[in-house]
């Protein structure tokens, strides 16, 4: 089954400045499907429409042109959001608040039953190594700690498909690794996992197929095969040069 | 409901665990007792002075409570991309708008309740007796924060930046007080297009006059003014209410 459908997606930023009227594209004309069950892999060079695209998926931005379905419900559709865990790239809680506290509430705001709403918050700090510092204020967080917490609240009710933007951004090599793990510990479990990078070595490592995006546009889809016969990075290369 | 008020919970506990709170809190407090300190030079209307000084610090403080945390409620979490954490549940948009605004509002209210049950302990101890009028202004300041909160939140998703929102805010707080003033100038203006723009300011600045209860201790006001005050306060809550759902709801983030 598909488990996001994205059909000729565009986005184009509007901004006026002293009269004027300036466009930026964001995306153009993407067409994507990811199955379920497949970690995808979205790469890119910095400003190349990633966030964009996740942003689109998620309803924080509204396309400009184009349909994006999950499991089939054509979106813009806020009951569907329940079927999707999101990381953002820079997460950011509130520091006068305990980890526990703000699972708690994005338990309540996702629907989680009160009665199992303990268990899942202990369930999901144990997933993401953080049960001991549970009681602790934020504050007192390092970055790994914010970006290990950030994973625990997208998992709290238990969706199939995970988006990830930038998930190893500013994480020192162990927490890169323990990343890597925990992404393909999803795969296990039988979830779609979407996430952004501009970091190939990570992409490759654990993704089934890649799609390489410049300026807003998908340039190409990668399957894990073609990167085993062939370095992904010199893949990703010859295909941003083909359009420089 | 249940998910509204669990915005307001957490809107609520950000909002008193924030140090600034508790210092407004406390200037407020150890005003109270300067004033109790200088109610001897007030010879017999000593206790006039704590009560009239106590009253109008307590809204003052209240004021600068919810307008410094208003603005920057919303304003700060669209900047630190926490409400994207918001956002992509479940929810109709407009919960965290109207969440956000109870928590903002209950939490002001809680910071009051305290000053006031201070202020009544300081009055009780210079031998006052309870006046059902103290009520009716504390219920008037009350409704007061509500309008200042409703404008916060409105003015945090219309502008882009904290201090344009707060001087925005304090503005028509200040304006509030004012109407009569404008309603006089309306009358003056030989311009018709000045009238029209004075008249158009006149009806979307909040009439804060309304209850301003505290300058009417002891004239006489009837209780039932409370009602049609009320009756303004909420209307023009919701109307700045809907106006910020329907910002929020074609924001883009």
């Amino acid at each position: 089954m598909i488990a996001i459908k994205i059909e000729n997606l565009t986005k184009i930023y509007r901004r006026r400045h002293l009269g004027k009227l300036y466009k930026t594209v964001g995306v153009k004309n993407l067409n994507l499907e990811i199955q379920e069950g497949e970690i995808f892999g979205l790469l890119g060079l910095n400003g190349s429409g990633k966030t964009t695209t996740i942003k689109l998926i998620l309803g924080l931005l509204f396309p400009t042109e184009g349909k994006i379905s999950i499991f089939g419900k054509l979106l813009p559709d806020r009951i569907v959001l329940n079927l999707v865990g999101y990381l953002p790239e820079i997460p950011y809680f509130h520091k006068f608040l305990t980890a526990k506290e703000v699972l708690r509430f994005y338990c309540n705001l996702s629907g989680v039953d009160k009665s199992i709403q303990e268990k899942t918050i202990d369930e999901v700090l144990n997933i993401v190594n953080l049960f001991n510092d549970s009681n602790k204020r934020i504050s007192e967080y390092s970055k790994g700690m914010m970006q290990r917490l950030a994973i625990a609240q997208s998992l709290l009710h238990n969706p199939p498909i995970l988006i990830f933007d930038e998930l190893v951004s500013g994480l020192d090599p162990l927490g890169i690794r323990e990343m890597r793990n925990f992404v393909l510990n999803l795969k296990e479990k039988g979830k779609t996992v979407f996430f952004s990078s501009h970091l190939i070595s990570e992409v490759e490592k654990v993704c089934d197929r890649v799609g390489i995006l410049h300026k807003g546009s998908l340039l190409k889809i990668v399957e894990q095969k073609d990167w085993q016969n062939k370095n992904l990075e010199e893949i990703f290369i010859e295909t941003i040069n083909t359009v420089q | 409901m249940k998910k509204i008020l669990s915005i307001a919970v957490y809107t609520l506990r950000q909002n008193i665990r924030n140090r600034i709170y508790y210092i407004l809190v406390f200037f407020a407090t150890v005003l109270i007792f300067v004033y109790f300190l200088l109610s001897v030079l007030g010879g017999e209307e000593s206790l006039r002075i704590i009560l009239d000084f106590g009253l109008t610090t307590i809204e003052f403080f209240a004021l600068l409570l919810v307008i410094f945390s208003g603005v920057s409620l919303i304003l700060e979490e669209i900047e630190s991309k926490t409400v994207y954490l918001v956002l992509v549940r479940p929810i109709p948009k407009w919960y965290y708008i109207i969440g956000r605004y109870f928590g903002l509002v209950l939490s002001t209210y809680i910071g009051m309740i305290i000053m006031y049950l201070i202020h009544c302990a300081v009055l009780f101890c210079k031998g006052w007796s309870f006046d059902i009028n103290y009520l009716y202004s504390v219920i008037s300041s009350f409704m007061k924060i509500a309008i200042i909160g409703s404008l916060a939140v409105f003015f945090s998703l219309f502008s882009t930046s904290s201090a344009s929102s707060l001087v925005f805010t304090f503005f028509l707080w200040l304006l509030g007080h004012f109407t009569s003033e404008i309603k006089f100038l309306i009358k003056k203006a030989g311009a018709p297009l000045l009238k029209i723009l004075l008249e158009i300011f006149y009806f979307i600045i909040p009439n804060l006059q309304y209850f301003n209860w505290r300058d009417f201790l002891g004239s006489g006001l009837a209780p039932s003014w409370l009602l049609i005050a009320f009756l303004y306060g909420a209307s023009y809550c919701l109307i700045f209410l809907i106006l910020s759902i329907i910002l929020f709801n074609k924001k883009e983030f």
